[in-house]
């Protein structure tokens, strides 16, 4: 409850710095939300994709 | 008047919306003629919620009991089972009790309040902008479209003092090895002299090679190179003269062949675009 009250009173009483809180939650949100999903797309598609077997392509004698 | 209003009560089973047989509080002046064979529908045991279900209660059949001057009919029932609807379905759970001070939960629901607020402001920020983004760069060029917009260039199969023409974005693209004599005459023009008055070291990188837009300023002919009275292009549409590094020397075209974006990534090769 003490944090409660200490996140409305310095963010959300004034709207300018809640406007603030919105623009920074949404650069936040938009870096979890975008990599959490490439994370499960690639978690889903384990062995499917290029980067997981490119290393059975590779030329060996070129290194 | 007063009369028929009087008199009404035999119509008083077609004005309410309840016909139920009890005992009247005052005693009937002449007793009710029970009707024989006829079963009233309704269900006294259901209960009553709104307006609808009051319909339902009606009888479907005749009146079932007939009753003569100020005989009670009908009876009311005056709200005693009747749900009277109020809010509380939305209310928050911390004001549903009308004894408890609302200001001791006012911060908590504030809070959520807000909270709720933001992040549904969050979530919409993040999905205009991504709208946004996905729009703008569909209107941009695609990866295909950006590969074929380049051209590399070997540069040692173009002898000194020639010049290849290759085809770069649907225009002949012009690149000519220049001798050193080339490159002193034209490091030495004045720029007074010119009508579109450019110095020969702001149009090259590499002084031994101009590479230049193959179309006439001028109505967009494709000029001939080595030709001219200044050794570099000549258009043969009106007779336009351009020089050893593509600046307009003479005829009508108002300004120099244009250079495109270029660069050397080792001595022999050039990637333009």
């Amino acid at each position: 409850m003490a944090l409660a009250k200490s996140v409305y009173n310095l963010l959300f009483r004034r709207t300018s710095t809640f406007a603030v809180t919105i623009m920074v939650g949404a650069v936040l949100f938009e870096r979890v939300f975008d990599q959490g999903g490439d994370a499960i797309f690639e978690q889903l598609n384990r062995g499917k994709l290029w980067k997981h077997i490119k290393h059975n392509y590779e030329n060996k004698e070129e290194e | 008047m007063m009369s028929i209003a009087a008199r009404s009560g035999v119509f008083s089973p077609y004005m309410q919306a309840t016909a139920f047989a009890v005992a009247g509080p005052l005693k009937a002046l002449v007793p009710g003629v029970v009707v024989k064979g006829e079963n009233i529908l309704l269900n006294p045991k259901k209960k009553f919620l709104c307006r609808e279900s009051l319909n339902g209660q009606s009888p479907k059949t005749g009146p079932a009991v007939t009753v003569s001057i100020n005989g009670s009919a009908g009876v009311r029932f005056a709200h005693t089972d009747i749900t009277v609807p109020d809010f509380s379905d939305y209310r928050r759970p911390e004001v549903l009790d009308p004894n408890k001070s609302s200001q001791d939960s006012s911060e908590s629901r504030r809070t959520f309040s807000y909270l709720v607020t933001g992040a549904t402001a969050v979530v919409s920020v993040y999905a205009a902008k991504t709208v946004v983004t996905q729009f703008v760069s569909s209107m941009s060029a695609s990866a295909d479209v950006l590969a074929m917009s380049k051209i590399e260039i070997k540069l040692s199969d173009i002898p000194e003092g020639k010049n290849m023409t290759f085809k770069w974005r649907g225009k002949p693209l012009f690149v000519r090895h220049r001798t050193e004599k080339e490159i002193a005459t034209e490091a030495a023009v004045s720029l007074t002299e010119l009508r579109d008055p450019q110095h020969d070291k702001d149009r090259v990188i590499s002084p031994s090679w101009v590479i230049v837009l193959g179309v006439c300023t001028h109505l967009g002919c494709v000029p001939i190179a080595n030709a001219g009275e200044y050794g570099g292009y000549y258009c043969p549409c009106h007779g336009s003269h351009y020089d050893a590094s593509g600046r307009i020397r003479k005829g009508p075209a108002p300004l120099n062949l244009e250079v495109p974006y270029y660069e050397f990534p080792d001595d022999n090769t050039v990637i333009v675009g």
